[in-house]
């Protein structure tokens, strides 16, 4: 078990989502940022689905109640574990009454915080991640808040041994503003013209952004077309285009149909890039193709696969 | 690439790397809504293996894929050589669930609704209830029923400013569509009444009360 002793303004508990529900309305939700969630998840040698905490905005502490592994992965915080600085990406010894505290975020939006075993909150439609809109998953279906306790299952092998770090080639890494994207299915609405608009300058992430959606702000986007069709399922990662021209990038917690034109849709690898980006940052679009953002995701889950089987090795050099 | 625009021949587009699109047409119409429900179920009943999620909207349905299993263009192929074995069969359409749904039409919109209708509050409530809705699609939040259509005198535009907090439970008029409030969400729609059926319950199999074609009745009862 562990405890959430001073909770920051946003903590939840994510996994990999609850896709296949669609039909039901229910959004795929879970981690905004999967990547890290997967890497964190595989340092303390869980499967890379497992639950996790997802830590947004601020300082807050958790405290073990029972000995094991931990990591950090995704946005850069300044950590400590028992009083010592904490690198990311890292794996970490904690003891019964270890204390772990987010001091602050340096780079990034979303840090997620893997414990051996996984937080095992019950699964709600086949899944831990917590669906604030829908008020279901994770620990009664809201926001973490100090004092929780928080149920964490046996681990299912020994961790990687602490010290384990990725190694630079497969680490998260959100430098690049650079988005892919392909065509969404009305995109020819827009003509060449809007395309262009579309990936010819940088965007800003603007204020009015969270888990549903990051609106892009700076340029307005031209274009003729009635502004709404009739609705129809849309994904995370497309990008709308309402009446003002204004693009809106869809996120995990998205509504699972749509009445605005979708110009085009980011690649489910780059849309953490998108995700841990602050409010005032930029990101710019560039174009795809299909099979090459499809090579790519199968790119990502070699490079998971790959990180595993490196935390395997390490746990057995760190036991033999 | 292919013109959403262009009716009735279905084009298959990508949506993004793990999801295709089956574009039918433009419009909301129950017999376009009809082929799409019935194109959804020939896929599902396909069985093609990589094939997750299945999704119908208005004039559009939408197929979720394990992009770690196939590419865009192999599972595309496999869905056209489905569009092509009936093109235009029209669907052989089985009983549609019928529900009633009893509701308090006492809603804060009641009155409005029918001062702007020019109707009395009585004939809103009777023309609001006397027909039969179909189930068009379920999205917006979990377990939200689109339904229409509604009479064409209750035909009114969204409420200028929404309300940032609708209680479950809400059923509610707007454009030509009615439907009921599943959760407690902002919302922009006219509320005429409240009902006590559970619409979406993360529990249940399956969650989501209403499916797409599905028939629905509204039945007033005493407050």
């Amino acid at each position: 078990m562990i405890e959430v002793v001073t909770a920051p303004p946003y903590l939840t508990v994510q996994d990999l989502g609850r896709p296949g529900f669609r039909a039901q309305g229910v959004p795929a939700s879970g981690a905004m940022d999967p990547w890290a969630l997967s890497t964190a998840n595989v340092l303390v040698g869980n499967p890379p689905d497992a639950a996790a905490l997802e830590w947004a905005l601020a300082a807050g502490t958790v405290r073990w109640r029972r000995a094991g592994s931990c990591a950090l992965a995704g946005a850069r915080v300044e950590a400590t574990l028992d009083g010592a600085p904490m690198r990311m990406h890292r794996t970490y010894r904690v003891r019964e009454g270890s204390t772990l505290t987010v001091h602050r975020f340096i780079a990034g939006r979303f840090s997620y915080l893997a414990v051996d075993g996984g937080i095992d909150v019950p699964p709600v439609l086949a899944s831990r991640a917590t669906y604030l809109p829908g008020r279901f998953g994770g620990l009664d279906g809201r926001l973490l808040r100090s004092g929780d306790r928080l149920p964490v299952a046996p681990p299912n092998g020994p961790a990687p041994a602490p010290t384990f770090q990725v190694p630079p080639p497969l680490e998260p890494r959100y430098e690049t503003a650079e988005c892919r994207i392909v065509p969404g299915p009305h995109a020819s609405l827009f003509g060449p013209s809007g395309w262009a608009q579309l990936v010819s300058a940088p965007f800003r992430i603007d204020a009015r952004s969270d888990r549903m959606g990051y609106r892009l702000a700076g340029r307005e986007l031209q274009h003729t077309v009635d502004t709404t069709l009739p609705s129809a399922p849309v994904c995370a990662g497309a990008i709308q285009v309402p009446a003002g021209g204004f693009p809106i990038v869809l996120m995990a917690d998205a509504p699972t149909v749509g009445g605005y034109p979708v110009i085009a849709v980011v690649a489910s690898v780059d849309l953490p890039l998108i995700a841990q980006r602050q409010p005032g940052d930029e990101v710019r679009l560039c174009p795809s193709t299909v099979s090459d953002v499809q090579r790519a995701l199968r790119a990502r889950a070699v490079a998971i696969h790959t990180l595993m089987h490196l935390a395997r090795e390490k746990q057995a050099a760190g036991s033999g | 690439m292919s013109d959403p625009a262009a009716p009735d021949r279905p084009s298959i587009v990508p949506l993004g790397d793990t999801a295709l699109s089956i574009l039918l047409g433009d419009r909301v119409d129950a017999a376009l809504a009809a082929r799409v429900r019935a194109l959804a179920e020939r896929i599902r009943s396909a069985g093609l293996e990589p094939v997750r999620e299945v999704v119908v909207g208005y004039a559009a349905l939408t197929v979720w894929y394990d992009a770690l299993r196939t590419d865009y263009t192999v599972i595309a192929g496999a869905l056209q050589s489905i569009l092509d074995q009936s093109p235009a069969a029209s669907p052989a359409a089985g009983t549609p669930r019928e529900h009633r749904i009893p509701v308090r039409y006492d809603g804060p919109d009641l009155t409005e609704v029918a001062d702007r209708t020019g109707l009395a509050v009585s004939e809103v409530i009777a023309r609001h209830s006397n027909r039969w809705y179909e189930v068009y699609l379920i999205g917006f939040v979990p377990g939200w029923a689109y339904l229409g259509d509604l009479d064409p005198a209750l035909v009114l535009p969204r409420r200028s400013v929404p309300r940032t907090r609708v209680p479950a439970g809400s059923v509610a008029i707007a454009g030509a569509q009615t439907g009921v409030y599943p959760l407690a969400t902002p919302g922009g729609w006219h509320l005429l009444g409240r009902t006590s059926v559970v619409l979406f319950d993360p529990s249940a199999e399956p969650p989501a009360l209403l499916a797409p074609g599905d028939r629905v009745r509204f039945v007033p009862v005493a407050g």
